[in-house]
């Protein structure tokens, strides 16, 4: 016969259906004949049925929802969408940096492309945006994207010239939401600015600016936004936004975005940093 | 559709399925809806890209609370540690409470108090709390979802049901014993 002890300390794993065979038989046993272990038991079932009764049991939210059957939509397809982009990013990172005047504020409605990206700056800027992914390797950067995001993305290193430095280091990434999907926020330092590229879908997010610069195929958005210097296009499906404080001039901007970097030492206050 | 073709979208569907649970499991972890969606979101990327998986015809619901349970430790790393164990003073008080009649909750009152109690507890209870009355693993499986031995995940959710109650039980208004009206 099991004593009042002995039957307590089994009374949870029993009530949770976690008791089998002569254990079990000898807890009901006792309860049959035990009515302060009968109350305890009614006492504990009140309690699981009460907490049963209070969790919350939250629907995931619609935007997650949709996120979710996007992953498991492509994880059971077997074509990629493999998009480089090292050139275009190279040319946006520099023309970032040829500091020469600035853009008047823009007055125009930004749009979500332009908003994230500027939200995500200011956040990472101010230490309230946590890195997912903390590299200076491109090839880590970009596996972490892998999978995570809605297309694929190759991260460039920077096409340094003979006897250039590079003038920017890639600090890492993380996911970041745009319009019920996610985007990649890739984040660069140069010296000690920050700048902040974000890319997404062009599906769900595309550029503007308040002045253009067309430069071969690609049309570069240029715009300034509280501060703020913002660069947006589009090119091969997918859209970018490149955030800065630096000062940009669009008047260089096309030798900056497709020069070599011999074409570029020739533009006025452009200097990459020498080795 | 081939029988592989067939198992991956089966698959792929009861993975799916899984996603309030899910949901609410990362909730219960980090009491943060934003952050919560990116570990659900992240726990899909990496069981859609596992090389080794359940067959659809198990139970993935472990496999998956497993993977989500393994960001969510990476992703605290990250943060600000939150004592594991907190609280043991009121652990060792907590679990030498035993249940009477007169102690029986009335559910229906006392379920803010529980919603509250059971949010305030630390997260080696919470998690066992939302396993176990959430989703209704059993021990074996909550033990393999938290990667502990299943004693562990019985004592941890008696001290978690001894705080829940002990905290309950604190909401209290006194009752006048022996008053005349």
């Amino acid at each position: 016969m099991t004593d009042c002890d002995a039957a307590r300390r089994s009374l949870l794993a029993y009530l949770d259906g976690e008791l089998v065979g002569d254990e079990r038989q000898a807890v009901e046993a006792h309860l049959q004949g035990c009515a302060a272990c009968r109350r305890s038991y009614a006492a504990e079932e009140g309690l699981t049925a009460a907490i049963e009764a209070a969790l919350p049991r939250p629907a995931a939210p619609e935007a997650l929802r949709a996120r979710v059957a996007r992953l498991a939509e492509r994880s059971g397809s077997r074509t990629r969408r493999y998009v480089t982009f090292a050139a275009t990013l190279a040319a946006a990172v520099a023309l970032l940096a040829i500091g020469i005047g600035r853009f008047r504020a823009s007055e125009a409605r930004r749009n979500d492309l332009v908003s994230v990206a500027i939200d995500s700056h200011l956040r990472y800027a101010g230490g309230r945006l946590p890195l997912e992914v903390r590299s200076e390797k491109t090839d880590d950067v970009s596996r972490f994207f892998e999978g995570r995001v809605p297309f694929h993305l190759t991260l460039p290193d920077y096409p340094v010239g003979p006897g250039e430095q590079k003038f920017y280091t890639l600090e890492g990434g993380r996911l970041v939401s745009l319009r019920d999907d996610y985007a990649a926020y890739v984040a660069y330092r140069m010296e000690t600015r920050p700048i902040s590229l974000l890319v997404a879908s062009a599906a769900r997010a595309q550029p503007s600016g308040r002045e253009t610069v067309t430069s071969g195929r690609l049309t570069f958005h240029l715009d300034s936004v509280a501060g703020l210097n913002v660069i947006t296009w589009v090119d091969n499906g997918l859209a970018y936004a490149l955030v800065s404080d630096l000062s940009v001039n669009g008047d260089k901007s096309c030798l900056v975005c497709h020069g070599s970097p011999s074409e570029r030492k020739k533009i006025p206050g452009f200097s990459a940093p020498r080795i | 559709m081939g029988r592989g073709a067939r198992e991956d979208a089966e698959f792929r569907r009861k993975t799916v399925g899984c996603l309030d649970g899910l949901f609410g499991f990362a909730l219960a972890l980090s009491r943060d809806r934003a952050v919560a969606e990116d570990l659900v979101q992240e726990a899909y990327v990496r069981a859609l890209k596992a090389a080794r998986r359940p067959l659809a015809s198990d139970d993935v619901r472990p496999w998956l609370f497993t993977i989500l349970h393994n960001v969510w430790r990476n992703e605290r790393r990250r943060r600000v540690a939150e004592p594991l164990d907190d609280m043991p003073e009121i652990l060792e008080t907590a679990v030498a409470i035993q249940p009477s009649a007169e102690e029986d909750l009335d559910r229906g009152a006392a379920s803010d108090s529980i919603r509250r109690a059971i949010d305030d507890l630390p997260e080696t209870y919470r998690e066992v709390v939302a396993l176990r009355f959430s989703e209704g693993f059993s021990y074996q499986q909550i033990a393999a979802t938290l990667d502990c031995p299943a004693g562990t995940v019985m004592s941890r959710l008696a001290r978690a049901r001894a705080l829940i109650k002990k905290a309950v039980l604190a909401t209290r208004v006194p009752r006048v014993v022996g008053g005349r009206t």
